[in-house]
C-alpha cells in the first residue's frame, strides 16, 4: 500500500543550486492549502506521501484526521484546511514533518516546489490578531507571497 | 537524535545507577556479616572512584565531593583491612554508606529532572569526615610501618630470594586497571597458600595506579616458595578474569637461601606508632621502587597460553536504548507484514512457482524467528526490582525495630522491560505494607505465636504460559477481618448490617482511600494504599489478589501478562472503524433484541444476564461516531470484565481473534485526552490498516 508513496526526500537534498551562494539561503517547501501558499523549512520535512489510508480516531477535534501507519510508525495527521476553519475539498497529499522529535503529518491540497529563501527575509506578518500556524511572511522571486508555516505552533494545538 | 551531551548524560546516569545498585547489594550483603571482604572493599573503592571521576567530568560537584571522601574512607579501610573499623563503628559505617547511596540517588534524580543539585552537603560530608577520624584514632594505623616494609619487600623482590618458583601473568590487552586485577589475584592466592609463602612484584598494586603500566609491559610476577603452591595458584590464575596468558618461570639454581619470609606480611600486624597523617590525604602509598624489568628471566617454560575464548566469565551484556528496541520491533513487525504481502501477492495467482514457494516458506520461517528474537530482546529478569526490596526490608527493620528477612524466589524470571519498570512501585508498596502491618510488632509476639522470631517475607516470581505471577508472602499476623470490616464501615465503604465474606473484606483493602493503620507512618499508610497498587498493576494489564489466614500471614498475588507488546485481541467493528478488545477482558457475547434491554429511570440501558444486571454502553454513542448499528438486532453485545467492573459493550460485529502487537499512540495525541476515555493504544493489522485498542476500564469510567 505504500507503492504510491512519492519520496521527494532525495530530490531535495540533491537539487543542485545553480546560483552561486552569496547570501545564505534556506530551503523551503511550498505547498498550497485552501488557496494559501505556505512554506515549510525543508529541514523539517521528512517525506511526502499521497493516497494513504487514514484511520480516523474518535473523540478528537475534527482537524485531527486520524493516524496513519507509515512503515510501522504511527503518525498523527492534522488537516490544515480544517484547522484554519475552512472545510473544503478532499485533500490527499500528506507532508510528514519532523519537528522537536515528533513526527506529524499535515494534510495539504498540493505540494508545489522547493525554493531558496535568503535567511532573514522572512518578516513577521503584520496582522495584529496573530495568525494561526503562520510565523512570518516572505515575498518570492515570482511575486507570490509565502506564508511561513509555524511547525512549533502545530505541536501545541489542542 | 538529540545533542551529543545528552547521550553522555544518559550514559552517566545509566552507569552511575548501575554502580549504585551494585553498591547497594554489596553493602546489604556485607551488613549481614557485619564486615566487608577485601574484595568488597576494593569494589566499593572502585565504584566510588568511578563515580568521583565521572561526576567530576560532568561537573556535578556535590556528587564528586562526597564520592571523593567516601573513596578516601575506603582507601583507609582497604589499606588496613576491615579490622581497622572497630565493631562499635561498623553499624555507623553501614548506615553512612546507605546514606551516601541515597544521597547519590537523590542527586541523580535531580539531574534527571534537570533540577539544581543539592548545594548543602556539609552534614553528610561531616559524617564521613568524622567516621574517617574515628577510624584513624580508633585503630592506630600501621600505615607507615607497612609502607616501609613493602618498600623493603619491593627492594628484595627482583630476585625474590627464597621464592624460586615464579609465575608470570599477563592480563588482556586494554582491559584496564591491571594493578587492581593483580591485587585481586593476590587476594585469591592468599586464600590458597600462606602469605609468607609467596610474594609478588610490582608491589603496591593496590594503591599505586602507576604499577598498571609496569604490569602491562612486563607482566605481573608471582614468586612462590614451593612448587605446590604455584600449582594451586595457577588454578586461581586461570579462574581469574581477563587473564591473557601466564607462564611459569623457574630459577634454575635457586640460591639456597632459606631466607626469612619477606618482611611484608609480618608488617601487616605490626603496630605502628605513626597514625596516618591527615585524613584528607587520599592515601596514595608511595610508589614502590619500580623493580628492574621482568626479574629473573630464567628458562621460561610456557605452561599454557590461555586462549581468548577460554572459560572467561566476562559480562557479555550491552545496554541499548529502549527506543531502539521499539524501533526494531516495529521494523520486524513491518517485515512480517510485507513478507505476507509479497508471498500472497495477487500477481502470483494462477502461477505455478515451485522454487518460489519453497523460498517463500523458508522466508516465513526466518521472519517468524526474527520476530521471536526481537521480542525476547525486551525481556529482562525481575531480579533488579527484587533486589531493591532487600534495602527496603533492611531500612524498615531498623526503623520499626522489627526483625525480618527477605527471601527471593525465581528472581531470574524474565518479563517485558516496561512491565518490570511499572511493577517496582507496587511491589515496594506491598513489601512495606507487609513489614509495617504484617510482621508482628515485637519478636516476642512472634515467639508467643509459635513462630520464628525473625519474620520472613518471600518475594517470588514464576511464569505460567502467558502470565508472570508475582507473590509477596509474609508470615506475619495476617489480616484482621474484624478490624478491616470495622474500618470499611467507618469509611463508608461497607454497610454495618450486611454480612461480608472474607474475600469481600480483603477487597476493601484495595478500595480507594483505605488504610488499615490508624496512624499514618513514614512507610505505608499515606492514604494512598493498595488502591494505587491495584491501579498500577491494572495499567499493565495485571490483576491483584489478596489472601490471608489470621495468625499465619498474608499473600498478595500479582498476575501480569508477560509482555504488553503482544496481546490476544478481539477485532470488532463499529461503522467503518476497527477496534481491538483484549481477549482476557471478554467474558461472553450475545445477540439480543431491543426488547431484552431494560431501561432505568435516567435512561441508562441494562442487560440482565445470569441473575445480575449489567449496564450497556453503545460504542457508537460513546465515541460519537457517524456509522454503526443503532438497533440491537443489527449488532452484537459483548460482556466485558475488568477487575471488579463488569458491563456490556454494543458493537456492530465481531471480526475475529488476532494476536496483535501493541503500539502506543503518538504522544502528540496526548493533548487531546483520549487515553482516559478508553483508547489504550493501537495496532497494525495484517493488511497494514490500523486498529484502535480499547482500554476496558477507562472506557467504562468515561462512559459513566
Amino acid at each position: 500500500m505504500t507503492e504510491q508513496d512519492v519520496l521527494y526526500g532525495g530530490n531535495m537534498a540533491a537539487n543542485p543550486e545553480s546560483t552561486p551562494v552569496q547570501t545564505q539561503t534556506e530551503k523551503y517547501l511550498l505547498f498550497v492549502s485552501n488557496n494559501l501558499l505556505f512554506g515549510v523549512p525543508a529541514a523539517a520535512v521528512e517525506e511526502i506521501i499521497t493516497n494513504h489510508t487514514i484511520t480516523s480516531l474518535p473523540l478528537v477535534p475534527e482537524y485531527i484526521r486520524g493516524i496513519i501507519n507509515l512503515r510501522g510508525q504511527i503518525i498523527p495527521i492534522v488537516d490544515i484546511c480544517c484547522f484554519l476553519g475552512r472545510d473544503e475539498e478532499s485533500n490527499s497529499c500528506i507532508i510528514i514533518l519532523q519537528t522537536q522529535d515528533t513526527q506529524i503529518g499535515i494534510l495539504v491540497d498540493q505540494v508545489e516546489k522547493m525554493v531558496d529563501i535568503p535567511v532573514g527575509s522572512i518578516v513577521p506578518s503584520p496582522s495584529q490578531s496573530g495568525q494561526k500556524l503562520v510565523c512570518g511572511m516572505c515575498s518570492l522571486e515570482d511575486g507570490q507571497t509565502m506564508l511561513a508555516f509555524d511547525c512549533a505552533q502545530l505541536l501545541e494545538l489542542s | 537524535m538529540s545533542a551529543g551531551s545528552d547521550s553522555i548524560l544518559d550514559a552517566f546516569l545509566y552507569e552511575t545507577n548501575t554502580l549504585l545498585e551494585q553498591l547497594d547489594s554489596i553493602v546489604l550483603a556485607a551488613e549481614q556479616q557485619d564486615s566487608f571482604s577485601q574484595e568488597d572493599i576494593n569494589t566499593i573503592f572502585r565504584i566510588m572512584h568511578t563515580v568521583k571521576g565521572s561526576s567530576a567530568m560532568m561537573e556535578y560537584n556535590s556528587l564528586m565531593t562526597i564520592a571523593h571522601r567516601a573513596e578516601d574512607l575506603f582507601a583507609i579501610i582497604r589499606d588496613k583491612t576491615m579490622d581497622v573499623v572497630p565493631e562499635s563503628l561498623r553499624p555507623e559505617l553501614f548506615d553512612l554508606l546507605f546514606q551516601t547511596i541515597d544521597f547519590f540517588r537523590g542527586e541523580l534524580e535531580h539531574i534527571e529532572n534537570e533540577q539544581p543539585l543539592t548545594e548543602n552537603i556539609d552534614t553528610l560530608l561531616q559524617k564521613v569526615n568524622r567516621l574517617i577520624e574515628q577510624i584513624n584514632s580508633g585503630g592506630q594505623a600501621p600505615e607507615a610501618a607497612q609502607q616501609a616494609a613493602s618498600e623493603a619487600a619491593a627492594g628484595a623482590a627482583p630476585s625474590a630470594p627464597g621464592f624460586p618458583y615464579g609465575l608470570q601473568v599477563f592480563f588482556d590487552e586494554g582491559c584496564g586497571m591491571e594493578n587492581l586485577r593483580a591485587y585481586m589475584l593476590v587476594n585469591s592466592i592468599k586464600e590458597l597458600c600462606a602469605e609468607s609463602d609467596f610474594t609478588y612484584e610490582p608491589q603496591g598494586v593496590d594503591s599505586d595506579p602507576a604499577t598498571a603500566d609496569q604490569i602491562v609491559e612486563s607482566g605481573f610476577m608471582l614468586y612462590f616458595r614451593n612448587q605446590d603452591d604455584r600449582e594451586s595458584a595457577i588454578h586461581a590464575v586461570t579462574g581469574a578474569g581477563a587473564v591473557r596468558a601466564y607462564q611459569s618461570v623457574d630459577q634454575p639454581a635457586a640460591p639456597a637461601e632459606p631466607a626469612e619470609p619477606a618482611p611484608q606480611p609480618a608488617a601487616e600486624s605490626a603496630p605502628a606508632p605513626a597514625p596516618q597523617a591527615a585524613a584528607a590525604a587520599p592515601a596514595p602509598a608511595p610508589t614502590p621502587a619500580p623493580a628492574p624489568a621482568p626479574a629473573p628471566q630464567a628458562t621460561p617454560s610456557p605452561v599454557s597460553q590461555k586462549s581468548e575464548g577460554g572459560p572467561h566469565h566476562k559480562e557479555s551484556l550491552i545496554s541499548v536504548n529502549l527506543n531502539k528496541l521499539d524501533q526494531l520491533a516495529a521494523v520486524v513487525g513491518e517485515i512480517v507484514i510485507t513478507e505476507s504481502m509479497v508471498t500472497a501477492s495477487p500477481d502470483l495467482k494462477g502461477l505455478k512457482l515451485d522454487a518460489f514457494t519453497k523460498s517463500a516458506r523458508q522466508l516465513r520461517k526466518l521472519t517468524d524467528e526474527l520476530q521471536d528474537v526481537s521480542m525476547s530482546l525486551r525481556m529482562v529478569p525481575v531480579s533488579g526490582t527484587f533486589q531493591k526490596m532487600n534495602r527496603i526490608v533492611r531500612d524498615m527493620c531498623k526503623k520499626l525495630g522489627k526483625q525480618a528477612k527477605l527471601t527471593l524466589v525465581g528472581e531470574d524470571t524474565e518479563v517485558d522491560k516496561t512491565i518490570v519498570d511499572s511493577i517496582g512501585d507496587p511491589i515496594m508498596h506491598i513489601v512495606r505494607n507487609s513489614m509495617d502491618h504484617g510482621i508482628e510488632e515485637t519478636p516476642q509476639d512472634r515467639i508467643n505465636a509459635g513462630k520464628d522470631p525473625v519474620g520472613e517475607i518471600i518475594l517470588s516470581a514464576r511464569h505460567t504460559g502467558s502470565e508472570v505471577i508475582i507473590e509477596i508472602i509474609d508470615d506475619g499476623q495476617g489480616v484482621n477481618y474484624d478490624a478491616v470490616l470495622a474500618k470499611a464501615i467507618r469509611n463508608g465503604l461497607a454497610f454495618p448490617d450486611v454480612e461480608y465474606s472474607h474475600k469481600e473484606i480483603l477487597n476493601f483493602l484495595m478500595a480507594p482511600g483505605f488504610s488499615t493503620n490508624s496512624e499514618v507512618t513514614e512507610f505505608s499508610g499515606r492514604g494512598v494504599g493498595m488502591d494505587v497498587v491495584k491501579r498500577n498493576v491494572e495499567e499493565v494489564g495485571g490483576v491483584v489478589s489478596i489472601s490471608s489466614e489470621p495468625g499465619k500471614g498474608m499473600t498478595t498475588t500479582l498476575k501480569i501478562p508477560l509482555t504488553m507488546a503482544i496481546m490476544d485481541g478481539m477485532e470488532v467493528s463499529v461503522g467503518g472503524s476497527i477496534f481491538t478488545i483484549p481477549i482476557h477482558n471478554i467474558r461472553q457475547s450475545f445477540k439480543i433484541t431491543e426488547a431484552d434491554l431494560i431501561r432505568d429511570a435516567s435512561g441508562g440501558e441494562m442487560f440482565k444476564c445470569m441473575g445480575s444486571f449489567y449496564p450497556v454502553i453503545r460504542m457508537r454513542e460513546l465515541y460519537q461516531m457517524s456509522g454503526g448499528a443503532t438497533r440491537m438486532e443489527d449488532g452484537i453485545l459483548i460482556w466485558l470484565d475488568a477487575g471488579d467492573l463488569s458491563y456490556c459493550l454494543f458493537v456492530d460485529e465481531l471480526l475475529g481473534e488476532q494476536q496483535v502487537v501493541v503500539k502506543p499512540l503518538p504522544s502528540y495525541l496526548n493533548h487531546f485526552n483520549i487515553k482516559p476515555r478508553g483508547i489504550g493504544g493501537c495496532t497494525i493489522l495484517g493488511d497494514g490498516n490500523i486498529s484502535i485498542i480499547l482500554d476496558v476500564t477507562n472506557l467504562y469510567t468515561s462512559a459513566r
